[in-house]
């Protein structure tokens, strides 16, 4: 089933993730230069400042380093309590993302996770959102 | 801004915190320090000489009931209320007041036109520009530009139903308030939510922790006449109260209310001549995540940008720690508070909670911090309220929560990704 969700930011860089999301990947910039891994998508490193960033596949795999729930509700298109996960992926970046396959009653910071993909559709059409379930 | 980097690194995975600490607490995050090295020839030249600010408490009770009559107040109507009262406090003269900074982050008239409806005809006029205005108007002051500075903040916040949270909040400047809509992660809770959750499973606290933090500020309010909320409050009432994002509760979140503060500043040579003895601007610094400032805010509580940018400040100042008699911290929510008062080195990290309920922060306690109430209990004014009562505390005009022998305060103004800590000391 599609998932109506709240609107993406689109533009350059944003759109290129999105579009590779929706052959099933987990593509993130970076660093030439540096090797460090921006996210969310930047013109410039954000560590070094340089401008050679390459989408990069990440292993879809981290640990979870936060959480939270949603009680009062920020969005139309969300009921609540809503679940939201920090993700670390391997690589570096930290992910804001949901559960996928779990719930946040028995989330714990450093649970295993890898990247899934579900199938949303926003304002602008359908898209793949990344999300994560227990590895 | 930010153009000159002193603890940021080029491999930032590899370096020691920027306080250098024993502990070897790595930055992923970086952190760049504005100014690199504060000028020590600047210190306690600048004295709050007259501070005014609005009726919180009743102001927020007319404002809930509501009903025909009432009349919501703007910009304006809170900023000349905090304005004349600063003016009386001072003892200046209408005329004397050369210089004026409107500082309206949530929309007001121009500096000018304020100026007109203050009565006002100021040599010198500028915008506020951020929330925290207080330095660009002391350079201003200390570059000549006028002799005496009125500073107003006015932030009519429930008037405007400003939301803090969703997809019609933010859409520039920072990712965090709107890049991950799609997830349905948005709002000042959700920071602190993420903050709170990592701290927790790293340093072994729970929630009823945090709760000492809340019914301590409230303490703090209930001696203050002008607090917003100061009935009692019992950690089971904290425990009771209801989630906004788990888990952070309606009563770890700083309040919604209208309201507005003026400070008058002016040369401190000069301000021995006016009614109350001076409260020196005797040192500062501003620091802010350089790069990743989720990883800042929810992985290092931002240790390392306070950290640096408290020692800079301390050291401009000429004092440490050690000789602070009480902190006004930017209590946008508990956890962010007790997050300050480990990077600036008042509790170890990782020991904050377990400072709140040894009492350390009560008056009369080793630091009594936000002893007006806070953000929580007084007032959100964007850490205004906060600049404020250290002034009252400096001058020793606070009353029943008065700390004795108060002579040096740190004021922190702080976001989710910067630290300005402020060092006052009351003058002669």
């Amino acid at each position: 089933m599609v998932q109506r969700r709240p609107n993406r930011v689109a533009g350059p860089g944003h759109d290129e993730f999105w579009a590779f999301c929706s052959q099933g990947e987990l593509r993130i910039q970076r660093c030439e230069d540096c090797g460090h891994w921006s996210w969310p998508p930047a013109g410039t490193c954000e560590a070094c400042g340089q401008d050679r960033l390459t989408w990069s596949l990440s292993s879809g795999v981290g640990r979870v380093v936060a959480w939270c729930t949603f009680e009062r509700r920020y969005y139309a298109e969300l009921d609540v309590p809503w679940d939201a996960i920090l993700v670390e992926l391997e690589e570096g970046p930290l992910f804001v993302s949901n559960p996928s396959g779990f719930t946040n009653d028995r989330v714990a910071c450093g649970m295993r996770v890898r990247v899934a993909f579900v199938d949303c559709e926003d304002d602008a059409g359908p898209f793949r959102l990344p999300v994560f379930e227990e590895a | 801004m930010g153009a000159s980097s002193c603890a940021a690194s080029s491999s930032p995975r590899t370096r020691p915190a920027p306080d250098g600490s024993a502990s070897e607490v790595r930055t992923l995050s970086g952190t760049f320090l504005e100014p690199p090295v504060p000028d020590r020839s600047a210190s306690g030249r600048i004295a709050v000489v007259g501070v005014g600010e609005t009726d919180y408490g009743h102001d927020y009770r007319a404002a809930r009931a509501g009903g025909p009559g009432y009349v919501a107040p703007d910009a304006v109507t809170l900023g000349r209320r905090a304005f004349e009262r600063a003016l009386g406090d001072s003892g200046l003269r209408r005329e004397e007041v050369d210089g004026l900074c409107a500082s309206f982050p949530y929309g007001g008239p121009d500096p000018a036109a304020f100026a007109a409806a203050l009565g006002l005809a100021p040599r010198h006029v500028m915008a506020g520009g951020g929330m925290m205005p207080l330095l660009p108007a002391a350079n201003a002051l200390a570059a000549g530009s006028c002799r005496t500075m009125a500073v107003v903040h006015a932030l009519p916040s429930r008037a405007l139903g400003r939301q803090y949270g969703g997809q019609t909040y933010g859409g520039s400047g920072r990712d965090s308030y709107y890049y991950y809509h799609p997830w349905g992660w948005s709002s000042q809770a959700a920071h602190w939510a993420f903050m709170f959750t990592s701290y927790a499973a790293t340093y072994g606290v729970t929630e009823e922790d945090l709760g000492a933090v809340a019914v301590t500020l409230r303490a703090h309010a209930a001696r203050n006449p002008n607090a917003t909320m100061r009935a009692p409050l019992f950690l089971e009432d904290y425990l009771a109260s209801r989630y906004v994002v788990r888990p952070m509760r309606l009563l770890d979140l700083c309040l919604v209310n209208d309201g507005a503060v003026c400070v008058i500043l002016a040369a401190a040579d000069r301000a021995r001549d006016l009614r109350h003895a001076p409260v020196l601007l005797a040192g500062w610094a501003a620091a802010r995540v350089s790069h990743s400032k989720m990883r800042a805010m929810a992985l290092e509580w931002l240790h390392p940008q306070l950290a640096a940018a408290g020692r800079a400040a301390l050291g401009m100042a000429g004092v440490t720690v050690a000789d602070v008699d009480h902190f006004e911290g930017y209590d946008a929510s508990t956890i962010h508070l007790v997050c300050q008062l480990e990077g600036y080195g008042f509790a170890e990290r990782g020991q904050g909670l377990a400072f709140w309920k040894e009492g350390h922060t009560e008056i009369g306690g080793t630091i009594p911090t936000n002893t007006g109430g806070g953000m929580l209990s007084e007032a959100y004014l964007q850490g205004w309220n906060l600049l404020a009562e250290a002034v009252r505390q400096l001058r020793g005009e606070a009353g029943a929560r008065q700390v004795d022998g108060a002579e040096v305060s740190l004021f922190s103004f702080a976001t989710t990704e910067s630290a300005h800590p402020v060092v006052l000391t009351r003058g002669t």
